[in-house]
């Protein structure tokens, strides 16, 4: 095998020994790496509940997908087990990646596998696995999708698509440039566009059959659970956010001290500014819908209702696929930096918080603020770097700008 | 990508990018715009004050509760005649016997306490002000009270269901069409009085007295504990206080701190109250029979009928009727519907005039129900009172004016008196513009602002169009 | 015809008739049960008895009521009863922590510390069993000047296992049956506002009477102190209410010399001063100390093995009882009192962590008896502490925990909405100690749902023991205080204002980055002086095409 191959194996093998040395027991719930969606007590909960003829969801503590239950009700409750199978599961997320930027680049091998320890290495996605979050399952269903819409296997990709919807809501908003992706290529066309041109008759079966998957799936889940309180309980958490746990988004604070007249107002906004971003987004970049749907991780990482550290770590991580825009970045260093600073902040203070009890919800609030504006940054900046890339080099005494 | 490119060939470089095209612009714009749109009729939704409207209440200035008061019931109206041998009147349901040798000369004065007994100077005593505030429902509570028993001469038990019967059902099955009633009582063993009344000595030995401004504080309120509360129906009281050895007997004094025959006094609007000294020879401790308590309940319902309202005839006037003639049950309709009336309208009007002030304010659909149920019976008094085919309406018509006004009177009561009419009482309009305006401010600056311009460069490019329509297009617009 | 007229008659008396005087029976009583640790707990007990009594059946409430006639039975009480058809009712508000081990078992079973409120009620009324449920706490609340309206939906349960009634329920026709409904509010305190009323229902209050004794200076001063209402229906006998004060006196601290003599006078500040006339029975009962050296003045009435009764008869003067040890100069503490627990069960329970996130629960039980015994545990947490019930462990010295625990029945919380109950069977091996433990998870409220006193915490309500013995044998454990993380309520505006901005911004970047172009400016420096040096070089594409 080559260098790069060892190196990879080291890595997997190196993630799984800490995983296994059970350092991630103390951060199961840990508010930065699982949300109440997420947080895998509450799965244990859940299966425990279902297996003893109780509905989960007749309580607020289980707000997975009714799609974990008949799997993790029959998967004993090791750590050990869940240390190897969370593992497999980064490592199905890494080839993933590493098979979309084959499918873009058309094969520059060695490039595969700085990708792939980018992601096995990334401390945003490599501690919620840590901490057996399902945000990992996310990741890889999500990563999935990209890949099998790469390579225009369209089957496979709507299944996951419509997975991976299943279990976060706010996924569904990347049918559109997965939608665009299936009907044109991977390659990159960020220097050449072009309008994006296909019949309607080629993306209504496509629409209908990501349709059908996700029925039929919706199906099984309420059979599965006999009734359909499942939807109030894991959809409707998004939309109504019984749930105030802290996490690093900008949903919880502003509903904790939202005036009750208010609340539902604002529920609704909140949900309609995810929304507001995806039609703009496909038609600007229509020609590299890859792009788009980097894009669109990064926004919905940003707002979605219960985000942690892995929505972030997906989008930072898929930055890798993108080397053409590099040069047009305008801002990395400060984006990183704010990074980094959140990265520390957030346990800190999370920590200060509800741990030492020095300091108040004020200084999480804060952090998590410094995480949005991190995030934000790197949108714009990968936004900016996108188009930019289209106009191309210009003399020294010349600079592009917006007007 | 040369450096030394000149500028000129960027130009076509740069606008023929596909992405910078006017097209993708609009529809980026149009499709922010369109979500913008589709949350509007949310926002409307999930904000809106539920503010029913009430129905206008301008109809009830042009009518007055006057014609109420000149208008005769029954459905033959009244009837007197003058009978010979007859010295002195007498009622009987709508009919007065007037003797002979009063018919010509005071028949006016004899008809007045019959047919408006409420008029100025007629009222003796003024008795006015004890009748209690009108309610479909009341509450009769009859008490007990041994101010001592533990000292000796206890009364342990009263039979106060046949006293009941006997005395007060009459009256309120006569009453029935104005009141519903429920009856409750109970016996205290331990009443103290708040006060300790003064020792004199009158001719028949050592008496205390209460002295008439004892009378207004005599019912302990902290010590006695005299009605359930439990419903909202207003209570008259009826009580009777049985003395402690230490204080038989207890008398009433008048202004002047002479002793008086009475033994029992009515507190106003509050229920009747009835003194019963124990004779020094009663055993330790009995139980008032239904006959020892008839003088008791006799009293109890003349000061019933005194607090609900019904008028006195004058002493001269023989009752061959039970209780209460047609005549008083009739003027007792009548003024009780107009007071049913005045205040249901001003509260009706109250309620428009607090709507109104107070933009806030959220009419639910109890209180617009209320409001119209009471509205629709206050028409249907006018419509009784004003209608011609109603002018000679048949015997019901006081009962029907005034259960028509009972029901508008309760009805706007219930709607005024609305635990809902609270809730948003203290949310100002500045709070309300500090909440949206850090959101919707800067998002719909971008917005608007794209918009014009984009609108203004449609505008220009269709004057321009028909100008450079024979312009060959270098770049294809998709 | 005549029958129609007839009927028609009863009917019109039978409207506006009562129904006849039902025989009301009176009694009080008072128990004084001196204690191993110097301290005397008495126990006041006024129960009437309505005979040939039955509640009110629920589905008569779309009617009037007949008319209530009452001479012994408070006619309040009454009234609050019929007006919710309430078929058992049972109120208590103490103060305190009973210790078991020390006192043993009390008079009332009902020791939990705050306001518990149960009651039966059937359905099949016009008005559900839930408005009659709030009908019926305001109503209690307004008659004791107590505020019970805190016993919302949030803190109400219907734990039937370890609460059934205490008396009969009668028939109801098929379907409805009888529901229970109960809530505890741990915080609430009770004092003289509390007792006066209390005291008002009472036949002789305080000028005769056991009653008398009844002094609120030195009743809440004692070292444990609770009112209590127990009402229910005896099926063959009637409506029975039985209204009880107890209260845990500590004569040595009470003495300067440090001795454990008591007279009445000397707990309550009052003696008798007569007896209550309406009283069938007035009956005092002193129950003896094991360990003998003591003196008991006056003679009583009666004598027994274990304790000694005196009749209070109509027309007696003055009573004051008086124990008192005259071999002892001062109490000596015993020492050994843990060790040798008069009761059957010791429970501790307490809350472990921390942090504002989790926490454990932890219950430890001990069975003091030599026989294993079967306790019924009801837990009931209100829904801002979610119990992962599948870290539940019970564990004791050798036995394995499925022997243990058994019978289990459990709600999960709603959040905003009801609370979690946890009904579980324990075996209890004898003489050794169970211990179980949960871990829960705390939320994170509402700003609008803090209560103004944020930081003092939110009281969890006791958990309840219930022997084979039955529902009078209950065992309360602590109340206890949880701590949950509070924002910050000073920043409403400051947080809408900030993450508004944030949004806005970013949105606003997005959008204009989508919706401008690009134009390439030149920004070196001007060559040969020419003047359009800085002119921007890319002209509109409307004189481009």
């Amino acid at each position: 095998m080559s260098a790069g191959r060892w190196t990879l194996l080291y890595i997997v093998a190196a993630r799984l020994l800490l995983a296994l040395s059970l350092i991630g027991e103390s951060l199961k719930e840990d508010h930065q790496l699982a949300s109440p969606l997420n947080a895998y007590p509450r799965l244990r909960e859940g299966t425990y509940l279902f297996n003893h003829g109780i509905s989960p969801y007749s309580g607020g503590t289980f707000r997975h997908s009714p799609l974990f239950l008949p799997f993790f009700s029959w998967l004993p409750d090791s750590p050990y087990l869940n240390a190897s199978l969370w593992t497999l599961v980064d490592c199905i997320s890494a080839w993933a990646l590493v098979s979309i930027w084959n499918a873009r680049s058309g094969g520059v091998r060695s490039r595969g596998v700085l990708l792939a320890s980018m992601y096995l290495i990334n401390p945003y996605l490599f501690l919620p696995s840590l901490a057996t979050s399902t945000a990992s399952f996310d990741n890889a269903l999500l990563l999935l999708a990209i890949k099998f819409a790469c390579e225009r296997r369209t089957p496979p990709c709507l299944f996951s698509l419509a997975f991976a919807s299943q279990l976060s809501l706010p996924s569904i908003l990347l049918l559109p440039p997965i939608l665009l992706l299936l009907l044109s290529d991977a390659k990159s066309h960020l220097a050449s566009p072009k309008s994006f041109s296909t019949s309607y008759s080629a993306v209504a079966p496509v629409v209908l059959e990501f349709f059908a998957y996700f029925a039929t799936l919706t199906g099984a889940a309420t059979i599965a659970t006999g009734g359909w309180s499942w939807a109030a309980n894991t959809w409707g958490a998004g939309l109504i956010l019984p749930d105030l746990t802290p996490n690093p988004g900008l949903w919880w604070y502003f509903f904790t001290e939202m005036f009750d007249h208010f609340r539902p107002f604002f529920l609704m906004v909140f949900s309609m500014h995810l929304l507001i971003y995806v039609a703009p987004v496909c038609i600007k970049f229509q020609h590299d819908p890859l792009y788009a749907t980097f894009i669109l991780v990064g926004l919905i990482a940003m707002f979605k209702p219960y985000p942690t550290l892995a929505d972030a770590g997906l989008f930072l991580t898929m930055f890798t696929l993108f080397p053409e825009t590099y040069r047009y970045l305008r801002y990395p260093i400060v984006t990183a930096l704010l990074h980094l600073h959140a990265f520390l902040l957030l346990p800190l203070f999370h920590h200060l918080w509800v741990g030492a009890g020095t300091g108040n919800a004020n200084f999480f609030y804060a952090s998590s603020l410094v995480f949005g504006v991190a995030n934000g940054g790197a949108i714009l900046d990968a936004i900016w770097a996108g188009l930019r890339i289209a106009v191309g080099e210009v003399g020294e005494d010349y600079a592009v700008m917006q007007e | 990508m040369d450096q030394e490119q000149p500028p000129e060939i960027k130009h076509k470089h740069i606008s023929s990018l596909y992405f910078q095209q006017p097209s993708v612009r609009r529809s980026i714009l149009i499709a922010s715009w369109i979500v913008i749109l589709l949350g509007v009729p949310l926002w409307w939704f999930t904000t809106a004050i539920e503010r029913l409207p009430l129905p206008s209440t301008a109809r009830l200035a042009f009518w007055s509760t006057d014609k109420l008061e000149a208008r005769a019931g029954g459905r033959d109206g009244y009837t007197v005649e003058v009978v010979h041998g007859l010295d002195h009147p007498v009622v009987k349901s709508r009919h007065l016997s007037v003797p002979v040798h009063e018919a010509v000369a005071r028949l006016p004065d004899l008809l007045l306490p019959l047919v408006y007994p409420y008029a100025a100077g007629y009222r003796r005593g003024g008795l006015e002000h004890l009748v209690a505030q009108y309610a479909p429902r009341y509450k009769l509570a009859f008490t007990l009270l041994n101010e001592d028993a533990a000292a000796g001469k206890a009364i342990t038990g009263w039979d106060i269901h046949r006293s009941i019967q006997r005395h007060i059902s009459p009256v309120l099955h006569r009453v029935s069409a104005l009141h519903n009633f429920t009856i409750e009582s109970q016996v205290h063993f331990h009443s103290p009085l708040a006060f300790e009344p003064v020792l004199a000595n009158f001719e028949d030995g050592p008496i205390y007295g209460l002295t008439q401004d004892d009378l207004k504080v005599f019912v302990n309120s902290a010590e006695w504990s005299l009605a359930s509360q439990v419903s909202n129906d207003p209570v008259l009281h009826f009580i009777v206080f049985v003395p402690s050895p230490s204080h038989t007997p207890l008398r009433i004094l008048d202004n002047n701190n002479n002793l008086t025959t009475a033994n029992a006094f009515i507190l106003p609007q509050w229920g009747g109250i009835v003194v019963t000294n124990q004779p020094s020879d009663a055993p330790a401790s009995h139980s008032f029979s239904a006959d020892d308590l008839d003088g008791v309940f006799a009293t109890f319902r003349k000061q019933l009928l005194i607090l609900l309202g019904v008028s006195e005839l004058p002493l001269e006037y023989e009752l061959a009727d039970t209780l209460i003639s047609d005549w008083q049950l009739d003027t007792l309709y009548r003024r009780r519907a107009t007071e049913n009336i005045a205040s249901s309208r001003e509260t009706l009007e109250s309620i428009v005039k607090l709507v109104d002030q107070i933009p806030n304010m959220p009419v639910g659909e109890d209180v617009n129900g209320d409001f119209q149920v009471a509205l629709a019976a206050l028409e249907d008094v006018a419509f009784t009172l004003y209608s011609f085919a109603a002018y000679h309406a048949c015997s019901d018509s006081p009962e029907l004016t005034l259960q028509n006004s009972a029901r508008a009177v309760t009805h706007a009561s219930r709607a005024f008196f609305s635990p809902g009419m609270l809730a948003l009482l203290y949310f100002p309009p500045e709070h309300t513009y500090a909440v949206y305006t850090p959101l919707f401010f800067p998002l719909m600056g971008p917005l608007v602002a794209t918009a014009l311009r984009e609108f203004a460069a449609w505008r220009k490019e269709g004057k321009q169009r028909p100008t450079n329509a024979g312009d060959e297009q270098k770049v294809k617009i998709d | 015809m005549h029958i129609h007229a007839l009927i028609i008659l009863a009917s019109l008396i039978g409207i506006n008739s009562a129904t006849p005087t039902q025989e009301e029976e009176y009694h009080e009583s008072l128990t004084l049960r001196p204690l191993r640790d110097g301290k005397v707990a008495t126990h006041f007990a006024f129960t009437t008895l309505i005979r040939g009594a039955v509640p009110r059946a629920p589905h008569s409430l779309a009617d009037d009521d007949v008319s209530q006639h009452y001479t012994l039975f408070p006619l309040a009480l009454g009234q609050i009863l019929r007006e919710y058809a309430i078929t058992e009712l049972h109120l208590n508000l103490n103060a305190g922590q009973w210790d078991y081990d020390r006192w043993g078992q009390p008079g009332e079973p009902a020791v939990g510390s705050g306001a518990e409120l149960w009651v039966w009620m059937g359905d099949g009324a016009p008005t559900s069993v839930d408005a009659r449920w709030k009908g019926t706490q305001n109503a209690l609340a307004g008659l004791f000047c107590t505020s019970l309206g805190g016993m919302d939906a949030q803190r109400t349960t219907s734990p039937t296992r370890a609460f059934p009634p205490a008396g009969n329920l009668p028939r109801l026709s098929a379907p409805h049956t009888h529901r229970l409904r109960h809530a505890s509010l741990p915080a609430e305190s009770v004092c003289t506002e509390n007792l006066t009323p209390f005291l008002k229902l009472l036949p002789c209050p305080v000028q005769a009477g056991v009653a008398a004794l009844l002094n609120p200076h030195r009743l809440f001063d004692a070292d444990w102190h609770g009112l209590g209402i127990d009402v229910r229906w005896i099926a063959g006998k009637g409506v029975e209410l039985r209204m009880t004060v107890q209260a845990v006196f500590d004569p040595v601290r009470m003495s300067s010399e440090g001795k454990r003599d008591w007279t009445l006078r000397s707990l309550f500040g009052r003696v008798i001063p007569r007896a209550c006339p309406v009283a069938s029975s007035s009956r005092i009962t002193v129950d003896l100390p094991a360990d003998g050296g003591f003196v008991l003045l006056p003679d009583p009435s009666e004598i027994y093995p274990t304790s000694v009764a005196f009749n209070l008869a109509r027309g007696m003067e003055e009573l004051d009882i008086s124990m008192h040890w005259s071999q002892e100069v001062r109490f000596s503490y015993p020492l050994d009192l843990t060790s040798t627990p008069i009761s059957a069960i010791s429970v501790d329970r307490t809350l472990k962590g921390a942090s504002q996130t989790h926490g454990d629960l932890a219950l430890v039980l001990r069975n003091n008896l030599h026989t294993p015994q079967r306790v019924l545990y009801l837990e009931t947490l209100p829904w801002y502490i979610e119990l992962y019930l599948h870290t539940l462990s019970v564990e004791c010295g050798h036995s394995r925990p499925y022997e243990l625990f058994g019978n289990l029945t459990y709600t999960p919380p709603v959040p905003h909405g009801s609370p979690t109950l946890l009904q579980a069977e324990l075996i209890l091996p004898p003489h050794e100690r169970v211990r179980v433990a949960a871990r829960f998870r705390k939320s994170f409220l509402r700003y609008t749902e803090h209560p103004p006193d944020a930081q003092r915490g939110w009281d969890l309500p006791p958990a309840v023991l219930v022997p084979e013995q039955g529902a009078r044998a209950r065992v309360y454990t602590r109340a206890v205080l949880v701590d949950l993380a509070t924002p910050d309520f000073s920043m409403p505006y400051n947080v809408i204002i900030m993450t508004c901005t944030l949004a806005a911004l970013v949105f606003g970047f997005v959008f204009n980055m989508l919706t401008r172009k690009f134009v390439v400016v030149y920004v070196g420096e001007k060559k040969e002086g020419d003047a359009r040096a800085l002119e921007r070089v890319e002209r509109s594409p409307s004189k481009e095409m």
